[in-house]
């Protein structure tokens, strides 16, 4: 079998694969505009950075470090730095809600900008691949906690604006729910 | 037809008689009035068999006339089916009239792409199966752009029936098995063709068998209803929003990547 033939035949295989997982449910059944309300801001992750930053706040570690014995004071920096590991995620988790409310708001439009829409994927892209590095930063031991609180408020910003467009949004999708049961009711369905 | 393997002819006319199937299911649930090209698609298929059967028990599938007709039927059957896979997505898409935009340019851009590959990765053995080829760069494009779309539709969370889900898939899983089917053949068929005649006469009827019979099971509840949509925010919600959302995002990975950058240090 020759180069091409090959690099045909390997594009085929990956058609298969690529079908195979485009055409499975999704974990989570989508359904854009429904689940808008449990986007609660108080249950954001978020909001629970500064407990975060005062469990690995560098005074208490050197308080520490100087009373207590060295097994303690590393079995400490261990257990926040898996509270930091945990935090990260919950972070990325909100920032994947918002991902995902963003991508509702363009699939309800009348008109998608191409160009808004790959620079978005883009985005999400950078994200996931900075978020592993990031992870993997701290698994080595690094703690760059300053920039986490930055991160944060970000996320904070991007959540509020957000959150009154899809308040919105499901107002008009009720609005839209009533209409159709009462047209419905009176036998004015299509087929 | 007596050159056909006994087996060869078996799967032809189970494919035959599922096909009829489809069709009859098509009527018989109401499908035909959502899915007018798919129902032509299915009962030119069905004419296909008719006229394939006509062709070779008067030419002979060896001789060049009845292979020049068969292709020629061929062409009107894969246009066909790319009509019947646009109306499918046009269906899907319809209440989310960005996408269907947006999937519109993806289809373009991925059909010239993949084109564009066909032409570079055969390029120069066109004169020697000139039909062959384009079966299969029809079939590598075809496959190509409807997964494109398909990914699109996931990016977007759009809720997709499973019934048009397995139509597609299963217009998909035909395409691609051709391209395997073909490929291989051409490496396996240089040497001995003779061995491997039979092989290239069913395996693709044989998939295709598969093909209906995941179509059978699709169309045997009535397609569903269409969800009314809510109207559509108006455009501004979106223009205004998208490049904030974006902006926000940007800052994000620059945060990120500053973390990234940072050495560690006492807080």
């Amino acid at each position: 079998m020759n180069l091409p033939l090959l690099l045909l035949f390997g594009f085929a295989i990956l058609l298969v694969l690529l079908l195979a997982w485009v055409l499975r449910d999704p974990r989570t059944p989508p359904q854009p505009g429904v689940d808008l309300d449990a986007e609660d801001p108080d249950r954001r992750h978020v909001t629970y950075f500064p407990q975060v930053r005062q469990a690995m706040a560098a005074e208490d570690s050197a308080f520490l470090a100087s009373r207590a014995s060295q097994a303690l004071t590393r079995r400490v920096r261990r257990e926040r730095r898996k509270i930091a590991l945990a935090y990260l995620a919950c972070l990325r988790s909100d920032f994947l809600k918002l991902w995902r409310l963003a991508r509702v708001i363009a699939s309800m439009a009348p008109q998608v900008g191409a160009a808004q829409e790959l620079e978005r994927l883009r985005l999400g892209l950078a994200f996931s691949w900075r978020y592993e590095m990031i992870r993997l930063k701290f698994l080595l031991g690094f703690a760059p906690l300053p920039e986490l609180g930055s991160l944060s408020e970000v996320v904070s910003r991007l959540s509020i604006r957000l959150e009154t467009t899809m308040k919105d949004l499901g107002e008009r999708a009720a609005l839209a729910a009533k209409l159709a049961s009462s047209l419905e009711g009176r036998g004015l369905d299509t087929p | 037809m007596g050159s056909f393997h006994p087996y060869v002819r078996v799967l032809w006319a189970c494919s035959a008689l599922l096909q009829l199937i489809v069709l009859i299911l098509l009527f018989a649930k109401g499908g035909f009035r959502k899915l007018a090209f798919f129902t032509v698609y299915v009962a030119l298929n069905l004419c296909q068999v008719a006229f394939l059967v006509f062709v070779y028990s008067i030419w002979g599938p060896q001789s060049t006339k009845g292979g020049i007709l068969a292709w020629c039927s061929e062409c009107v059957t894969l246009l066909a089916q790319a009509l019947a896979t646009t109306e499918i997505l046009k269906v899907t898409l319809r209440p989310y009239q960005g996408i269907w935009g947006l999937a519109w340019r993806a289809l373009a851009f991925t059909s010239a792409l993949v084109i564009l590959i066909v032409a570079l990765a055969t390029h120069g053995v066109w004169a020697v199966a000139t039909w062959f080829e384009l079966n299969r760069g029809y079939h590598l494009t075809f496959a190509a752009a409807v997964i494109a779309c398909l990914l699109l539709v996931r990016y977007y969370s759009i809720p997709v029936p499973a019934a048009y889900k397995m139509i597609l898939g299963g217009f998909c899983l035909y395409s691609c098995t051709e391209i395997l089917i073909h490929t291989v053949l051409e490496t396996l068929a240089k040497k001995w063709f003779d061995a491997y005649e039979p092989f290239w006469q069913s395996a693709p009827t044989l998939s295709f068998v598969v093909v209906q019979f995941i179509w059978v099971a699709a169309l045997w509840k009535p397609l569903p209803i269409e969800v009314r949509k809510a109207p559509p925010p108006s455009n501004s919600v979106y223009q205004r929003l998208s490049p904030e959302i974006n902006e926000r995002l940007r800052e994000l990975n620059e945060k990120l990547l500053r973390i990234w950058k940072l050495e560690a240090h006492p807080q």
